[in-house]
């Protein structure tokens, strides 16, 4: 708003009420700090209930306070603030008109609760059979069809005197298949009684693994300090150059933190082999040499 | 090998090898570690083998493929014994006149040896290299001597001797009254004494006790774990059977990083051959006493490397980092008490143990005991490990073993500690180096890695680059960390592109304070180091950045730009025809000009002219 000073103010008919969207901490208290002065405000909010993120946070950075102690104040100001009115379950569905004048148009979700009597007793959640039925996480079922079973079926049991041997499963199948292929971690699932939801947490939380095949030639390169400091930066930008030239699929690129042969720097590797002492020049020449380039 | 069913025996295997071997006999060392590797060292190796067959000298001559030696820069290291005479950049085309007239006659060649960069005198042995001169190698030495893949060979220099020692006489308590004697204290950064935490152990109840060996190395710049198990992988072992002893425990695990191929591949050929001896498995030399250990490889996660974060990517999960009112000694793996010692420390413990505490404890400074192997790297002539008795000067190592700065140029600062530690400047440079003295300046031991800066380095794009680090690498579970680092790093990104306003400082100091009570682990209560301590000892650089949107240092990009200087430039066009964006112009045979406002400072230009015509500048364009 504050750039489009084409529209002037005074010309348009104001009105004193102001929509404030969204009923988050941010919302909140800009629906207090406006209806302390003078406004009469509208808070809608998408879901049942007003507080957004920080009312499911432990703490508050940066000074590790209590967030609801913080907050409930607040929310019970809102609530009972004669300028306040609430619109929640409500979604925005149209804005028209300028400055100083807006029409919006909100879609109210059906509740079914008549919000005239009740009075936010808690009761009803409480009682609420689907709510409150426990759910017991689904056994992993084994997968239609899972590549080479033979080969997974001796990793696991080749691993299977290590308590956990899952990181160390994961860690050969993608160095096999250069990545990890959702079948195979389907089957391990299934084979560790493993939930596909913590190997997937695994799989994106270490580095090493990918979830996307890796080029046929897997360019890594350092920029840990001792390569930084020597300008591993303009290697990396040149062989962004070099691989955006070349056919999809041939390169892929990674960028890590150090290699251990921080002497040599900057250092980079293809595949398994590793270059020390890299310049801008050595790129182009290691890139022509490699089979396949044009 | 036969199964060793006594210490008596072992003791008998050791005289059989010495006796065996011919101390005369010459032997041809050739460093296989991974920095030698980078420089073709396989090649050599190949030649070598080859070229010993064809001169039909299979008898006479043996070949031994080492671990690391240290002196990474100048691979691949060839070192002919007994003479210890030195050839460094070894070509294949040299390989035969080094055998038929090092090896078989004794003769020195001149022109391959090493040459003093700072005196420029040729040197004929190892040992009279300024860069191992100085050092003291009571660790790393052995590196250099053995087939990390033959036991035998560590075995022949008094190798598994501790372990001899102790089954028979000592009781566990004395072993742990040993360490704690020698003052030894954890390599891996924090400089826990590790006598202490083994007591703790030994005292803390549970049906099991696990020992773990930390080698995820995650600390940029830092290589020595690496080199240590690369070429000497029984020491760590030996450390850690003494130490399983000591804490009574039957079960250990090393934590290896998978950026780490040729240390795991040396470290199971190590175990297995240990274990064939019977120096590893039940009931060993026959004390009645079982250990194994298994090797778990890590994902690639810097936070594992701290080691609750460490337990739990044992344990099969995410490596988050936990609080730590309960220590690992009492609560660790599978909730069973844990010692967790960095490759380092176990490899210090056959050494304590054989030399005894005493000796040990006449190395180093008062609180800090021993040596310390630190990867000397950056901008400096001789990179590579380093390993020196604790409160070596900082001045010591740069210029004495260092050989200084490449190029002239100034020295600036070395940063220790990796991401965790900070930046000391050129005025701390008679600063005794160990824990306490670095951990005073600002910064940390870490493990071990130092690099050197010169006065190209930008001081506010290294605490940039570390934030960035440790940003990336914070494993996302304290909001302080997570979002605190990303705050820091937009305000650093600010000052570096010339955005930063005279609010910038105040609030990386504020923001410091905050993220360093507010985590949980040692990645983020440290994270604000890199921070601070360029913040204190570099601030006019930070000030410059802000105020005259200049960068000293002609680093950060948006505040440099390039030009020619026309007195230099002779118009050969050279530049004009590499720059990747046409940005430069002029006729044939006179000065050209550089369009600033086309120009990416790429470097290719200044890689490109041979005059040094192309100048960077910083501040105001003219
Ligand atoms: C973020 C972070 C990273 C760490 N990385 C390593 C590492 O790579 N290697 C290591 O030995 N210790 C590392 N440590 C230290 C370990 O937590 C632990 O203190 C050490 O392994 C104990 O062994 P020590 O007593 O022999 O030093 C790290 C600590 C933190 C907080
Ligand atoms: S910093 Fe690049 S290899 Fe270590």
């Amino acid at each position: 708003m504050k750039d489009d000073k084409t529209i002037s103010m005074a010309a348009a008919e104001k009105h004193g009420s102001v929509l404030v969207i969204g009923g988050g901490i941010s919302g909140i208290q800009s629906a207090l700090d406006l209806a302390n002065s003078g406004f009469k405000v509208y808070v809608l909010e998408e879901k049942p209930a007003i507080g957004g993120v920080m009312s499911q946070l432990d703490k508050t950075f940066p000074t590790n306070d209590c967030s609801m102690c913080i907050m409930s104040p607040k929310l019970v100001d809102v609530g009972r603030h004669p300028n306040i009115e609430l619109i929640t379950f409500s979604e925005l569905k149209d804005i028209t008109g300028k400055v100083g004048n807006f029409k919006v148009k909100i879609l109210k979700k059906p509740r079914y609760v008549d919000g005239e009597k009740c009075t936010g007793c808690g009761v009803c959640i409480e009682n609420c059979p689907v709510l409150f039925q426990p759910q017991i996480p689904e056994k992993p079922k084994e997968p239609s069809q899972v590549r080479d079973q033979v080969y997974i079926d001796e990793l696991i049991s080749k691993y299977s005197y290590y308590e956990a041997p899952l990181i160390q499963i994961m860690l050969e199948v993608n160095k096999k298949y250069r990545y990890l292929p959702r079948d195979v971690l389907e089957y391990l699932s299934f084979k560790l009684d493993t939930a596909l939801s913590t190997i997937y947490r695994v799989a994106t939380f270490y580095k090493t693994f990918s979830l996307e095949p890796l080029g046929k030639y897997h360019i890594k390169i350092c920029l840990g300090t001792a390569c930084h400091v020597r300008g591993a930066r303009n290697i990396v930008d040149k062989v962004k150059d070099a691989i955006d030239a070349a056919e999809e699929g041939l390169f892929s690129l990674e960028t890590v933190n150090c290699l251990g042969a921080c002497a040599l720097g900057p250092i980079m590797m293809v595949n398994e082999e590793v270059h020390g002492h890299m310049t801008v020049d050595k790129v182009d020449e290691i890139i022509t040499s490699l089979e396949g380039i044009k | 090998m036969k199964k060793l069913s006594n210490p008596k025996e072992l003791e008998k295997l050791r005289k059989t090898i010495q006796n065996r071997r011919d101390p005369n006999k010459p032997v041809v060392t050739i460093c296989g570690g991974t920095g030698c590797q980078a420089s073709g060292c396989e090649h050599i190796i190949e030649t070598f083998k080859k070229e010993i067959i064809k001169q039909s000298l299979q008898e006479k001559i043996d070949v031994r493929i080492t671990g690391c030696h240290g002196f990474c820069e100048k691979g691949p290291l060839v070192v002919i014994y007994p003479s210890k005479i030195f050839y460094p950049m070894v070509k294949s085309k040299d390989v035969s006149r080094i055998i038929s007239e090092t090896v078989v006659n004794n003769k020195v060649i001149e022109e391959l040896l090493y040459v003093d960069p700072s005196s420029g005198e040729r040197i004929t042995y190892e040992d009279d290299i300024p860069f191992y001169k100085k050092q003291t190698r009571t660790i790393f030495g052995s590196n250099g001597k053995i087939d990390p893949k033959n036991i035998e060979d560590y075995i022949a220099i008094s190798g598994y001797s501790a372990l001899e020692k102790v089954l028979p006489s000592m009781k566990p308590q004395d072993v742990i009254d040993e360490v704690k004697k020698s003052g030894l204290r954890g390599r891996g950064g924090g400089g826990f004494r590790t006598g202490q935490k083994w007591e703790s152990c030994s005292k803390a109840k549970g049906k099991q006790k696990y020992i773990i060996c930390n080698a995820d190395e995650g600390d940029p710049g830092a290589y020595m774990d690496r080199s240590i198990l690369e070429g000497n992988s029984h020491s760590v072992i030996e450390g850690m059977i003494l130490g399983a002893f000591a804490i009574d425990s039957n079960h250990g695990y090393i934590y290896v990083r998978a950026e780490y191929p040729l240390a795991v591949k040396h470290f199971s050929i190590a175990l297995n051959q240990a274990r064939k001896l019977g120096l590893l498995g039940k009931n060993i030399l026959n004390s009645g006493f079982d250990f194994d250990i298994k090797i778990y490889q890590g994902g690639g996660a810097f936070v594992c490397g701290e080691s609750s974060a460490l337990i739990q990517s044992i344990e099969g999960n995410v490596g988050e980092p936990r609080a730590k009112h309960i220590h690992a000694t009492e609560r660790g793996l599978w909730d069973c008490p844990t010692v967790i010692n960095n490759v380092e420390t176990w490899a210090n413990i056959p050494l304590i143990i054989n030399k005894g505490a005493k000796w040990y404890a006449s190395i180093g400074t008062e609180k800090s005991k021993g040596t310390k192997i630190f990867s000397l790297v950056g901008k400096i002539n001789n990179t590579g490990l380093v390993e020196v008795p604790m409160g070596m000067t900082i001045k010591e190592i740069v210029f004495d073993i260092g050989g200084g700065i490449p190029n002239d140029k100034e020295f600036k600062a070395i940063q220790t500690g990796g991401p965790s530690g900070g930046c000391i400047p050129r005025s701390l440079m008679d600063m005794p180096i160990d824990f306490d003295e670095l951990k005073r300046a600002g910064s940390m031991m870490g493990s071990g890695g130092m690099i050197v800066m010169d006065e190209d380095t930008c001081m506010v794009d290294v605490a940039r680059y570390f934030m960035e680090f440790n940003l990336d690498e914070s494993c996302g579970k304290c909001s302080s960390c997570r979002e605190g680092n990303a705050r820091m790093l937009e305000i650093l990104e600010d000052i570096c592109v010339g955005k930063g306003n005279e609010n910038s400082i105040p609030l990386l100091e504020e923001l410091s304070e905050y993220i360093k009570e507010t985590s949980l682990c040692g990645l983020g209560k440290t994270a604000p180091n890199p921070v601070l301590t360029t913040l204190k000892y570099f601030k006019d650089e930070y000030l410059s950045h802000i105020q005259k949107k200049e960068c000293p240092a002609k680093v950060c990009k948006p505040l440099i730009f390039y030009e020619i200087n026309s007195e230099d430039c002779t118009g050969c066009g050279m530049c004009a025809k590499k720059c990747p964006v046409n940005a430069i112009t002029g006729e044939k045979k006179k000065p050209h000009t550089i369009d600033k406002d086309i120009c990416t400072k790429c470097g290719t230009c200044i890689a490109t002219c041979k005059f040094n015509a192309i100048q960077v500048k910083t501040g105001e364009k003219k």
